[in-house]
C-alpha cells in the first residue's frame, strides 16, 4: 500500500514534478493567510448598484442577466441560422436539450405543451444559465471597493453588517490577527462590489420569474375555464350550509395558496443559488485548494435541480390551473 | 422589501426581460428546431416506409426469382426425362428395325445359300449322272442305247443316295 502510493506519487520525474506542484500549491493555500490574510466572503443578500454616482437600478445582477440573456440569444441565433437537416455540434446540443423539454412537457401537459413550452423552456434555460453563472471564476470575486458613504442607507448596512459576522464567526477558528485584518481592510478601502453577481441570488429576478409564472397561471385558467376558473376560489355551493363554509374556506386556502406560491418559488431559488454561493466562498476562503471541488460538483448539480424544479412545478401549475374542479366526476 | 433589496423597478425590469426572452427564444429557438426536429422525423418514418417498401419488394422479387427458377428447373427435368424417353423409343425403334432387317437378311442369305446348294447339288448330281454314264460307257466298251433312260435312271439313284446321306 505505502509502496503503491510512493509510486504513484514519485516513480518518474513526471510524476515527482506534479506531487511537488499539488503539494506546494496546497501547502501554500494552507499558509496564505497567515502570509496575507485575506478579507473574509463578501457577502450582501441583494444586487448592489455597480457605480456608486450611477443610476441605482444598474446592479451587479442587472448586468449578470444582460450577459446571460446574451448567452442565450448567441445560442439560438447560432442556432437559427446554422440549421441543418443533419445536425451537428451545437445543433446536436441544443435538439436534445429542446427534445427532452418538450417531452418532458408533453409528458405532464399533453396537447397543452405546444402552449406551455415556450414558458418553461425558457424559464429552464434562463434559470440554469443563471445558476450556473454564478460559478464562473470571477463571478462574485471580482469587482472594485467603493468608499463607504456616512449617509448610506441604514437598513442596508444593518443587514450586510448582520452577514458580515456571520462570515466573521465562521473566522472565529483562525487566528485573532488575521480576524482582525480584513475587518481593517474592508474599512480601509471601502465596500466591495463585486462585478457580477448571478441573477437567480436576486430576488427580483426570482420573483420576477415566479409572479409572471403564477400571472400566466391564472391566464391559462381563465382562458381554459373561461369565468369557471375562479369557481375555485369563490366555491360557496354545498349540500347544507356547513359544507358551503366548508367550501368557501377551501377556496381562502387556494386563494392563499396562490401568493404562497409566488413566495415558495422566488425564494426556493433564490436560497438554494445564494446559499450555494456563500457555501463556495466560505469553502474557498477556508482552504483555497481542492476543499471548494466537491462541493462546485454539488453545486452543479443543484443548479440543474432548481432549473429543473422551477420548470416542472410551473408546469403542473399551468397544467393544473387548465383543468377543472367540477370536472373531476365527469372525468372519473 | 427594502431589506431584501427587491425593487419594483427591477422587479418589472425583469419580468420584461423575461418576457421579451420568451418571445425571441420561441422565435429564434423553439420554433426552428422543432419544426426541423418535425420535418426529420417525418423524413425518416417515410425513408423507413420506403425502405420498408423496398425491402418488400426485393422479397417479392427474390420469392418470383425462386418460383421462376424451380419452374424452370421442373420444366429443364421434364424436357430431360421427355428427351430420354424419347431417346429410348427411338433408340428401340432403331434396334428392332435393325433386327427385323438382320433378320430378314439373315433369312434371305439362308433361302440363297439354299438355293445355292441345291443348285450346286442339282449340278453336281448332273455332273455324277454324267460322269457315271461315261464310266459305264467306258466300262462297256460302247454306248448306252437310251441315253435319257440311263440318265433318268442315274439322278433318281443319286437323289436317293442324297437323301440318304444327308
Amino acid at each position: 500500500m505505502g509502496k503503491k502510493l510512493v509510486e504513484l506519487l514519485w516513480s518518474t520525474q513526471q510524476r515527482k514534478t506534479w506531487t511537488i506542484i499539488l503539494g506546494g500549491l496546497f501547502v501554500a493555500s494552507l499558509l496564505i493567510r497567515f502570509i496575507s490574510p485575506v478579507p473574509p466572503p463578501h457577502v450582501a443578500l441583494s444586487g448592489e448598484p455597480l457605480f456608486s454616482a450611477g443610476p441605482k437600478w444598474f446592479t451587479n445582477s442587472v448586468l449578470t442577466t444582460l450577459i446571460v440573456d446574451i448567452i442565450l440569444l448567441v445560442l439560438a441565433l447560432s442556432v437559427r441560422f446554422g440549421i441543418k437537416e443533419m445536425p451537428s455540434g451545437l445543433q446536436n446540443l441544443m435538439e436534445a436539450v429542446i427534445e427532452a423539454l418538450y417531452g418532458l412537457a408533453e409528458s405532464v401537459a399533453g396537447k397543452n405543451a405546444v402552449k406551455f413550452f415556450p414558458w418553461v423552456a425558457t424559464i429552464f434555460l434562463f434559470v440554469i444559465i443563471s445558476n450556473w453563472s454564478g460559478m464562473i471564476p470571477g463571478v462574485g470575486s471580482i469587482g472594485f471597493y467603493h468608499p463607504v458613504k456616512e449617509h448610506g442607507d441604514e437598513h442596508a448596512s444593518l443587514l450586510d453588517s448582520q452577514l458580515a459576522m456571520a462570515g466573521g464567526n465562521l473566522f472565529l477558528a483562525a487566528p485573532e490577527s488575521a480576524q482582525a485584518a480584513p475587518a481593517s481592510a474592508e474599512s480601509e478601502k471601502g465596500k466591495f462590489i463585486p462585478l457580477f453577481r448571478a441573477p437567480s441570488a436576486d430576488l427580483n429576478v426570482t420573483f420576477a420569474l415566479a409572479l409572471a409564472t403564477m400571472v400566466m397561471v391564472q391566464i391559462w385558467g381563465v382562458r381554459h375555464l373561461g369565468g369557471n376558473y375562479f369557481n375555485k376560489f369563490f366555491n360557496f355551493r354545498g349540500p347544507n350550509g356547513f359544507m358551503k363554509g366548508i367550501n368557501g374556506f377551501v377556496g381562502i386556502l387556494e386563494l392563499i395558496s396562490e401568493v404562497a406560491r409566488i413566495i415558495a418559488f422566488g425564494f426556493r431559488l433564490f436560497g438554494n443559488v445564494f446559499a450555494g454561493e456563500i457555501v463556495l466562498a466560505t469553502m474557498a476562503f477556508l482552504i483555497a485548494f481542492l476543499l471548494p471541488v466537491p462541493f462546485y460538483v454539488l453545486e452543479v448539480f443543484v443548479g440543474f435541480v432548481q432549473a429543473l424544479v422551477f420548470m416542472m412545478l410551473a408546469l403542473v401549475f399551468f397544467q393544473m390551473a387548465t383543468i377543472s374542479h367540477g370536472s373531476h366526476d365527469e372525468h372519473h | 422589501m427594502d431589506a431584501l433589496g427587491i425593487e419594483w423597478s427591477l422587479l418589472l425590469a425583469q419580468i420584461v426581460n423575461f418576457l421579451l426572452l420568451i418571445v425571441l427564444l420561441r422565435m429564434f429557438l423553439y420554433q426552428p428546431v422543432l419544426n426541423m426536429l418535425n420535418a426529420r422525423k417525418e423524413r425518416i418514418a417515410q425513408s423507413m416506409k420506403d425502405a420498408e417498401r423496398v425491402s418488400a419488394a426485393a422479397r417479392e422479387a427474390e420469392q418470383e426469382k425462386a418460383k421462376v427458377l424451380e419452374q424452370a428447373r421442373r420444366e429443364a427435368q421434364e424436357i430431360r426425362a421427355q428427351a430420354t424417353r424419347d431417346a429410348e423409343k427411338i433408340a428401340q425403334e432403331v434396334r428392332g428395325r435393325a433386327d427385323l432387317e438382320a433378320t430378314d437378311i439373315r433369312m434371305k442369305a439362308q433361302v440363297d445359300a439354299a438355293r445355292q446348294i441345291e443348285l450346286a447339288l442339282a449340278d453336281a448330281n448332273k455332273q455324277i449322272a454324267d460322269l457315271a454314264i461315261l464310266a459305264t460307257e467306258k466300262l462297256l466298251g460302247r454306248e448306252l442305247a437310251d441315253k435319257a433312260e440311263q440318265k433318268r435312271f442315274v439322278a433318281e439313284f443319286l437323289a436317293d443316295a442324297g437323301s440318304k446321306g444327308k
